[in-house]
């Protein structure tokens, strides 16, 4: 029976114009979507590109300044932008701290049109209030714009449901299942094959095109990444399946059968994760940012008041800058940069209620992402093009490591009251994104899996349990 | 051999086949006549096993319908009032798609002997089905049954919409069935073909079988009559 359906259900599908039909609309969207995500990595390239030349071209510019200055000559410069102070340097030749692309970041672009992928973190800067609004809310991370992952975790289903929801059903409202029935095959042994043939040619044609967007459209994609895009899809392609043949047999004529797996589409792709969201939120409130800042801003203004009485005491703690500097000349950034040690300690909790809030809010998203496959995909997704929520957390965290160092590097100089060289230019540090080790989503894709021929299994044995007459006489 | 013993048919309060007792042996036409809702149709989809009895049993070949669902259908061909077939395929890739399923592999000269056998036009053999008339349809179903080699042939008013040519090619390719040793148990509502093609003629009211008769034994006007008194048109009769 197999043999036979294969063969002449392919015929069906090219006869009626299904499998051109699919293939075009599988082509157009994935080509549409992988081009709309290489544009922007190419877009996140650039600006990252254009804001390190801007740094290169800065710093020619600064090692100009220096080198006039070192051989005694006078400079057409603001006095506080002169490069010999180490907190001009600090503030004004910043570094880029990049987010670099990843080779599949094209797949899942995350939210880049919110979220440049770079920052300047500056000597006298607030760690605090760099931009990194996007991991504010970790589920809105989850669905980004029109790229290959919004196309597999949105559409895709929608696809399968149109060329599955009537499989059984259209048979019996134009009269052959009568006579498919009388032939001795089990009806649902028929629907299963003519479903999982379905289910195969979706596949396969899905690989095909994945094959090509990735050869032809998207640059530094790689072998490995396409095989993993092609599991992940495959085990959310099985998952539609698996409920499409539950309801075909489950369910009555085609119109019950499309609105019963719409209605699965909404509860799986948009009510489980926004629920899920909303109960992260309701569970564990975000701190308000807001509230942070005017903390901070309360807490600079009474530092301001106490400048005096801060540096004597950071003085105290840090003996070495007193010893050093006989003169004991101190000045603006110097009160600063203590006061600013000492608001960042005072906010230290309020920052870390702000961090545990989000990582509870994490925890219980990764608890309850299995209620829905889609939340998986596009996790996985996401995780393959470093976009995911934990590459953002992750990078934010080298972003702050990387400030401090930059301060710290800066710091000695300005207390020592020692000018800046263009010595000391070539050790000034400079920022490497180290992306997270890449984490195997092959295990939640055989999940998936599994759970998708569990589901498909039980609606086998339950309907052959049922009354069988209910599937040819309605 | 198409057999009842005793089958009831009941959806809750109402009972729609009551102890229905048949026994169709090879080389037999059994034409079941009646109003619509006297249980004809009810019967074959028994037989068909496509419904569940509530009491009695269904028997093809001597084998029990409820017991061997799948073995009783490799006896059995059934040919519906409106045979819908795949309207893409042409005659013959249905013929093979049906046949293949079933488990009997044909290659294109056998599916067009078949085609042949059961009256279809050369030219349509690999025309698309969505061209063909009911009556080339049915012709295309009879082939089905054909290549089948089935024992036993279950037709729900196959007659009804055709053409009286159409009818009558009809009427001789199930004789030519019965003559191979086939059992065919026809159910209609044209007591003309059902004089003229079975061999036993039972009526059928409110699911139960009201009366028998060979075919032989009785003319078209009598039929006509017994039909008549048995429906209870009693203004018809006088």
């Amino acid at each position: 029976m197999y043999k036979y359906n294969f063969l002449y259900e392919l015929k069906l599908l090219l006869r009626s114009g299904w499998m051109q039909i699919l293939s075009l609309l599988l082509l157009g969207l994935f080509c549409f979507a992988t081009i709309n995500g290489d544009q922007k990595v190419k877009k996140r390239k650039q600006d990252i590109h254009l804001a390190k030349a801007e740094v290169k071209e800065s710093d020619a510019n600064m090692l100009s300044l220096l080198d006039s200055i070192e051989n005694g000559m006078e400079v057409s410069a603001s006095r506080w932008t002169i490069p010999s102070s180490p907190t001009a340097v600090g503030n004004y030749h910043p570094r880029v701290a990049a987010m670099d692309s990843q080779p599949l970041s094209f797949v899942s672009t995350g939210q880049s049109d919110l979220f440049t992928h770079y920052v300047k973190p500056t000597m006298t800067g607030d760690d605090f209030t760099l931009n990194f609004t996007e991991i504010i809310s970790p589920v809105q991370q989850l669905f980004g714009s029109f790229d290959l992952a919004f196309v597999i975790v949105y559409l895709l289903p929608l696809i399968i449901i149109a060329f599955s929801y009537n499989i059984l059903s259209a048979e019996r409202e134009s009269g052959s299942l009568k006579l498919l029935a009388s032939q001795p095959i089990l009806i649902h042994t028929w629907v299963f094959q003519k479903i999982s043939l379905r289910f195969f040619w979706t596949l396969i044609l899905t690989a095909i095109i994945l094959t090509i967007v990735f050869l032809f459209l998207a640059s530094g994609s790689n072998f490995n990444g396409l095989f993993n895009v092609i599991i992940i899809t495959t085990a959310y392609i099985l998952f539609w399946f698996a409920l499409a043949f539950v309801v075909n047999l489950r369910v009555g004529n085609s119109s019950k059968n499309a609105i019963v797996l719409l209605g699965l589409w909404v509860v799986f792709v948009l009510l489980v994760p926004s629920v899920i969201n909303q109960l992260g939120n309701t569970l564990y409130p975000m701190p308000s940012r807001t509230l942070m800042i005017n903390k901070m801003r309360s807490l600079k203004e009474e530092a301001i008041e106490k400048q005096d009485e801060i540096l004597d005491n950071f003085l105290r703690d840090h003996p070495e800058y007193a010893i050093n500097d006989p003169n004991q000349n101190r000045k603006f950034y110097h009160r600063y940069l203590a006061s600013q040690k000492l608001v960042k300690e005072e906010l230290e909790p309020v920052a870390l209620e702000f961090e545990q809030q989000l990582e509870r809010q994490q925890a219980l998203i990764s608890k309850f992402r299995w209620l829905s496959p889609s939340i998986i995909a596009q996790e996985s997704l996401n995780m393959l093009s470093g976009t995911s929520t934990a590459d953002y957390e992750d990078y934010r965290k080298q972003v702050i490591r990387f400030a401090e160092i930059w301060r710290d590097h800066l710091t000695p100089l300005l207390y020592n009251n020692e000018p800046f060289t263009s010595n000391d230019y070539p050790e000034l540090p400079s920022f490497n994104y180290q992306p997270i080790k890449l984490q195997n989503n092959i295990v939640s894709s055989l999940i998936i899996m599994m759970v998708s021929i569990g589901i498909g299994c039980i609606g086998y044995i339950v309907a052959l349990r049922g009354n069988a007459s209910k599937l040819i006489v309605s | 051999m198409i057999t009842t013993d005793n089958l009831t048919k009941q959806y809750g309060e109402t009972i729609v086949l009551n102890q229905l007792n048949l026994s169709i042996g090879a080389n037999e036409i059994y034409c079941l006549l009646g109003a619509n809702g006297a249980g004809k149709t009810t019967t074959i989809n028994l037989l068909l096993g496509f419904i569940k009895p509530t009491s009695g049993s269904a028997f093809i070949n001597g084998l029990c319908v409820s017991e061997d669902y799948i073995k009783t259908k490799q006896y059995l061909a059934y040919i519906p009032e409106n045979l819908m077939l795949y309207p893409t395929l042409t005659a013959v890739e249905n013929l093979k798609y049906f046949s293949g399923i079933g488990g009997k592999n044909l290659n294109k000269s056998q599916s067009e002997d078949f085609l042949n056998e059961a009256g279809l036009q050369k030219n349509a053999f690999n025309q698309r089905i969505s061209t063909f008339s009911k009556g080339m349809r049915q012709k295309v179903g009879i082939s089905i049954a054909l290549a089948k080699d089935a024992k036993s042939l279950l037709l729900d008013e196959p007659t009804s919409g055709l053409d009286p040519k159409s009818s009558n090619e009809f009427g001789q390719l199930l004789h030519k069935l019965k003559d191979n040793g086939v059992s065919i148990l026809m159910a209609t509502h044209d007591l003309f073909r059902a004089k003229d093609t079975g061999t036993h003629i039972g009526i059928m009211k409110n699911g139960e079988l009201r009366q028998e008769y060979a075919t032989k034994d009785i003319s078209l006007p009598e039929l006509e009559q017994a039909y008549l008194e048995a429906m209870n048109y009693k203004e018809l009769v006088s």
